[in-house]
């Protein structure tokens, strides 16, 4: 299976390299003070008392055998206290590792979600839903094992080697030195599986986001799926990618069960080179017996957290691609840096395209545009679908920026207007009503938080929009579903409008509101329009002449470019692209 | 299917952990003896493990006896028995991962397959970032129970089942204070488990949620922007990862607490035996070895234990995983995708008193009327009469809650739903195009096709010379949701789509809405010549359109009529159909 999406998605959104990503998390993990600092204090805690409850088992023995009672007795308090210790400590490790998990993987969330609201909007004709979603939830989720269970256990790990290492060092250095030999052989092979490991752990994230890009399409697309009966064709298609995502686990886990019982052979290599080598010096008198034996202990004690920290090293692998990929979406560049730009924006007198041209990537949707909104001005924009009418609403909305040419907001260059105080000032309804899951009320609302049920209520009675939403269950306050599905496409565009209304906004960008509303709901709301538009700015695209009477001025565009431009009735009169448009809805059509 | 309920009562509580072992048992089918090799060769790899200390400790014998010729004979039997258990070891772990993305695997399409075939009403209910959650992190959620169940619990059970019997053959009044300790340790694990099931269910929960807010948010991304909601969006999306982080601390507050009060029984235990075993030592001057072991062996099983207490940590994040699945797993609200071989649908198609509610609001009354075969007809109505609704119900997209749908002369409900669907094309108001090539989504009903044919269908729909003048042409990519395409020329691609599949009656449900008025026209034109069988009925509120239709209904309230066309003055629009109420709504 090709991962061409993939690798595209992988080069769109560049990845750091393992390492690298794992410095940057161990500095979000040490900048939460506390409980890193809890953390490892809790964990040192629990394996000093884990060195000294045998101690105080050898004591208590001791005391048996000396038939002292009372020793006994306050060696057993001691031993059973030090559990007590444990408990109380490896309760603060289980805590404070979870809260620097948790909190790591919050963190790394919502500066990805933040991040995802000022890539510029062309990144999401790119990337594709459900590989975004994926990349944030469950490629951080991998972080969640391996910072919980087992960075406590790397730090013990290291704390426990550096001990065992010193003491056996004071021991006989010269045997510690054999005990070692092993450990460069170990290096070695896990740096030299290093890079495949990583590859492996790739695939896997890519495969769960395949999938999980997949059923997101499915379940999207479900209502087409079914139109046309092809729910089996979409097994297959799913089966392939729950295949691949299989193998590509299976893969991985090969690697790592081979790994990982490849260092318990280097373990044991270890453990006999010591036993040997002690052997010999034992031999030839260098060592005693009690040094060798002791050593042996420590050999172990020492061996145990290496063989642990090179199985570890999978899972770590394994969350470093995770958390590199979430990374790739924080830092993805912000659309043209505003925050330097003027912090307020105001409309005091026009919007000028000057030879604007605009381009998503190969012809040009739009070229040469020139023109002038004046503020207060209603203009209407019309021409056939695929015109470029969208696009160029798209370019005041600020969503792109032109190719080529310039747009001015009183003289002054859009790209200088801080892009957030610029579209305060506008309203849009998008050609495509988005919903939000919540009541029509919340969907409202969302433009404009502080407005109240009554203004929303006062507004659905101005633009007589009540009769549309007559037969709501509950009204406004009825629960509409995901993307508004529970609605008729013509109410979720009344709910667009009122959207767009209640920021009572200076600029209205209206992009075929009523494409779906009834002429004559269509003709109550254009009655009430006039008035409510009185001093602010007006961009309509239409294909509804029955709207021709709010504006001002009609822009005719034709294949990116404008072709008239005049009042309603000159255009009407002149025998071009707009009085056949309009002939064709009302007039004749011919052969019916 | 398994019970996974809280109903379970007494000690079965404590088998309840189990509950998502039964429930993947299902779903390992014929892989169950991988499991079976897995089990054993953990039990053999333990065992191996447990060698290598007891020949340290000859070898060490050995070099304290000074028989250094021992000692090499030691150091091989490790090297020799540490790759035994390092060879065995791989089987465990490959093993059990294969066990658990083979159930995974197969539980992941069993999902989606239930999914593709839930009718539309599971679809209104369910948000698609809920679902995408239930088939990746729930199922994900479960599979990690079943991986460490699979590798680790049997050589944890054994090993204290042994530690019992050594114990037993030490002292059997030891056997007897560790009997003290297993109830004591089971009632803690109840509780456990019981104390954090709520908050696994909102951890599962909170999950799906973020998944839902993302697919909102990117999906609205330009509305979001339109109206600088930003700040908004991120507050909310904070809001769910903080819900979701304060259950994960919840959780972690619950096991640093029981799960390490198990161990600290086990050791309460163990200086219980201390206390016994050594007053008795030395009241009867006995020799200390024993005594010495069996503590020792106390502590080897403190860690078994608490991996126990784990083992309920991952039970329950499986257990909500898994309810969560059932709810797609729930064949009730699943379509009978079965084909028959029967013949497409010909004829009239009639309606014959249909009523159709959605909860208590009648959105259909008692529709009748009839559509002969190749006949073309305009509906409009009001916005929100339930034109759509209306049409819906032929594909069978909803069912009618009285009357009977007829094609020809057979009661759609009498049909597959395959060949129903395969006879009526519906083009819908929303339009979802899926990422890949125009002609991938122009074919997506009717992969068969060659390009000539797609052609065909491109120019009816009038997209075709768009499409040629594109550098790739059909092999152009369209983004995902087709959002490189402009809203018409989408509408225009889907109709192509339509029309490839040549249907007996095509649904054109405001299917042009985005596209001008010309456009539209020859589009129907078109579709009139070239599928003069066809039957056509299209949803718009256009007069052109209206027009050009051969009989023209109109829905509203619910209620239907057959309206005539009034040629009239264009302006005041909507009130173009005569003898009926539009004017006074
Ligand atoms: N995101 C995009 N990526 C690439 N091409 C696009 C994108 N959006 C629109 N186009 C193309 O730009 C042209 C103009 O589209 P648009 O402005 O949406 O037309 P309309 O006048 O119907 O609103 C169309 O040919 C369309 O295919
Ligand atoms: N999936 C749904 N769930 C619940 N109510 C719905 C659903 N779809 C439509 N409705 C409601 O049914 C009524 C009719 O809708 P619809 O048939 O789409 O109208 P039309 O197509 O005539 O504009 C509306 O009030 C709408 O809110
Ligand atoms: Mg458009
Ligand atoms: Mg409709």
């Amino acid at each position: 299976m090709a991962y061409e999406y993939e690798e595209q998605e992988e080069k769109f959104i560049p990845m750091q390299k393992g390492s690298k990503a794992f410095r940057r998390l161990v500095k979000d993990i040490f900048s939460m003070k506390r409980d890193s600092t809890i953390l490892v204090i809790a964990v040192l805690t629990t394996a000093i008392a884990a060195t000294l409850y045998p101690l105080a088992l050898a004591f208590a023995i001791n005391s048996v055998i000396a038939g002292n009672l009372a020793n006994l007795y306050f060696y057993a308090a001691i031993f059973f206290m030090l559990y007590i210790v444990q408990f109380f400590s490896n309760r603060e490790r289980t805590i404070s590792s979870t809260i620097l998990a948790q909190s790591v993987i919050k963190s790394l969330r919502e500066r990805a979600f933040e991040n995802l609201q000022y890539v510029p909007v062309t990144f999401f004709g790119r990337v594709k839903t459900g590989y975004l979603i994926s990349r944030i939830t469950n490629d951080g989720e991998t972080l969640s094992e391996f910072l919980t269970f087992q960075l406590p256990q790397v730090i013990s790990g290291i704390a426990t080697v550096i001990v065992s290492i010193s003491i056996m060092f004071h021991y006989d250095f010269n045997l510690t030195l054999y005990a070692l030999i092993v450990i460069p052989v170990l290096m070695g092979f896990t740096i030299s599986l290093q890079s495949k490991v990583r590859r492996n752990y790739l695939r896997t994230r890519r495969a769960i986001a395949a999938i999980t890009g997949n059923l997101s399409e499915n379940i999207n697309a479900i209502r087409t799926i079914k139109s046309f009966n092809v729910e089996e064709k979409m097994e297959q298609r799913f089966d392939g990618l729950n295949t691949t995502n299989f193998k590509a686990n299976m893969k991985a886990t090969l690697l790592a069960s081979f790994y990982g019982s490849i260092i318990r052979i280097i373990e044991a290599v270890g453990i006999a080179i010591v036993l040997i080598a002690g052997a010999f010096q034992l031999k030839a008198g260098v060592t005693s017996v009690g040094i060798l034996v002791a050593f042996v202990f420590y050999v172990q004690e020492f061996f145990e957290p290496v063989v642990q920290l090179s199985q570890l090293y999978n899972s770590y692998q394994s969350s470093m691609v995770g958390v590199a990929r979430i990374y790739g979406i924080i830092d993805f560049p912000k659309q043209s840096a505003t925050e330097n730009a003027e912090s307020s924006a105001k409309f005091h007198d026009r919007i000028e395209f000057r030879d604007v041209s605009f381009s998503y990537g190969e012809d040009d949707a739009l070229s040469g545009i020139n023109i002038t909104i004046r503020k207060g001005e209603k203009i209407g924009i019309v021409g056939h679908t695929g015109a470029g009418k969208t696009t160029l609403s798209n370019l005041i909305m600020k969503f792109y920026s032109p190719t080529d040419g310039e747009i001015l907001l009183d003289g002054k260059s859009l790209s200088q207007v801080n892009t957030g105080e610029y579209r305060k000032l506008i309203a849009p309804v998008l050609q495509e009503p988005f919903m939000f899951k919540g009541s029509v009320y919340d969907n409202v609302l969302f433009s404009n938080p502080g407005a109240t049920r009554e203004q929303i209520d006062a507004l659905v009675g101005r633009f007589s929009l009540g009769e549309i939403f007559r037969n709501l269950p509950e009204g406004l306050r009825t629960n509409i579903g995901e993307m508004g599905r529970n609605l008729s496409e013509g109410q979720r565009q009344a709910i667009s409008i009122l959207r767009a209304f209640i920021r009572d906004p200076e600029i209205l960008i209206l992009d075929e509101p009523t494409s779906q509303i009834d002429p004559y709901s269509e003709k109550l709301i254009i009655e009430s329009l006039s008035d409510f538009l009185k001093d602010k700015t007006l961009v309509l695209i239409t294909h509804r002449f029955s709207m021709a009477a709010l504006v001002d001025k009609i822009i005719v565009l034709n294949e990116g470019t404008v072709v008239e431009e005049g009042e309603f009735q000159d255009l009407l009169n002149s025998d071009g692209v707009f009085h056949h448009l309009y002939t064709i809805q009302y007039g004749n059509s011919g052969d019916s | 299917m398994v019970d996974l309920s809280d109903e379970t009562k007494g000690l079965g509580k404590i088998f309840a952990v189990f509950g998502p072992l039964a429930f993947g048992l299902r779903y390992l089918r014929e892989r169950k003896w991988v499991l079976a090799i897995v089990i054993v060769s953990s039990v053999i790899a333990t065992l191996f493990r447990l060698l290598v200390p007891i020949f340290i400790g000859d070898a060490v014998t050995s070099v304290e006896k000074v028989q250094f010729s021992n000692v090499e004979y030691y150091s091989i039997l490790i090297f020799v028995v540490s790759s035994v258990s390092g060879g065995v070891q791989f089987i465990v772990n490959y093993g059990s991962q294969y066990i658990s993305q083979t159930y995974a695997y197969n539980l992941r399409k069993d999902v989606f397959s239930h999914l593709v075939r839930k009718q539309f009403g599971f679809f209104e209910e369910q948000t698609s970032g809920d679902l995408l959650s239930r088939s990746t992190m729930d199922i994900e959620a479960s599979r990690n129970f079943i991986l460490n169940t699979a590798s680790q619990l049997i050589p944890t059970l054994f090993l204290i089942i042994f530690a019992f019997v050594f114990l037993f053959t030490i002292n059997p009044y030891f056997a007897g204070i560790f009997t003290i300790a297993v109830p004591i340790l089971i009632f803690i694990g109840i509780i456990f488990q019981r104390k954090q099931r709520t908050h696994w269910r909102r951890i599962r929960t909170y999950y799906g949620q973020m998944n839902e807010q993302l697919q909102e948010n990117i999906v609205g991304n330009r509305v979001v922007r339109g109206f600088s909601a930003e700040e908004q969006e991120r507050k909310k999306f904070s809001g769910t990862t903080g819900s979701y982080y304060d259950e994960y601390i919840i959780v972690a507050k619950l096991r640093g607490k029981y799960n390490n009060l198990m161990p600290l029984v086990v050791s309460a235990a163990a200086t219980g035996i201390l206390l016994y075993g050594g007053y008795t030592d030395v009241i009867s001057a006995s020799v200390v070895g024993p005594l010495v072991s069996a503590v020792n062996i106390f502590n080897l099983i403190s860690f078994p234990v608490s991996f126990l207490g784990r083992l309920i940590v991952f039970s329950e994040n499986a257990r909500a995983g898994i309810s969560r699945i059932q709810t797609v797993l729930d064949p009730v609200q699943d379509e009978n995708l079965e084909s028959g071989d029967q013949q497409r649908l010909r004829g009239n198609l009639k309606f014959h008193d249909v009523d159709f509610k959605r909860g208590d609001t009648e959105i259909l009354k008692n529709i009748s009327f009839e559509v002969k075969a190749g006949e073309f007809v305009g509906l409009t109505g009001r916005t929100a009469a339930g034109k759509s609704t209306l049409v819906n119900l032929i594909p069978r997209f909803y069912d009618a809650d009285s009357g009977t749908i007829t094609i020809g002369a057979t009661d759609i409900r009498k049909v597959s739903l395959a060949m129903l669907r395969r006879s009526v094309a519906f083009v819908p108001q929303e339009i979802n195009l899926i990422s890949g090539t125009i002609k991938e989504n122009i074919s997506f009903g009717s992969s068969n096709d060659g390009l000539e044919t797609i052609r065909w269908a491109a120019g009816i729909a009038r997209i075709s010379d768009f499409i040629e003048s594109l550098p790739n042409s059909y092999e152009t990519m369209v983004g995902e949701r087709g959002i490189t395409l402009s809203g018409g020329q989408r509408q225009r691609v889907a109709i192509a789509r339509a029309l490839l599949t040549r249907p007996e009656i095509l649904i054109l449900d405001d299917a042009t809405s985005s596209v001008d008025p010309e456009t539209e026209l020859e589009i129907l034109r078109e579709i009139r010549k070239d599928l003069s069988g066809t039957t056509v009925i299209t949803v718009t509120h256009r007069e052109s359109a209206l027009r050009f239709s051969d009989r023209v209904f109109s829905l509203n309230d619910g209620v239907l009529t057959e309206g005539e066309f009034r040629e009239k003055e264009p302006v005041a629009s909507g009130d173009f159909l005569k003898g009926e109420n539009m004017e006074e709504p």
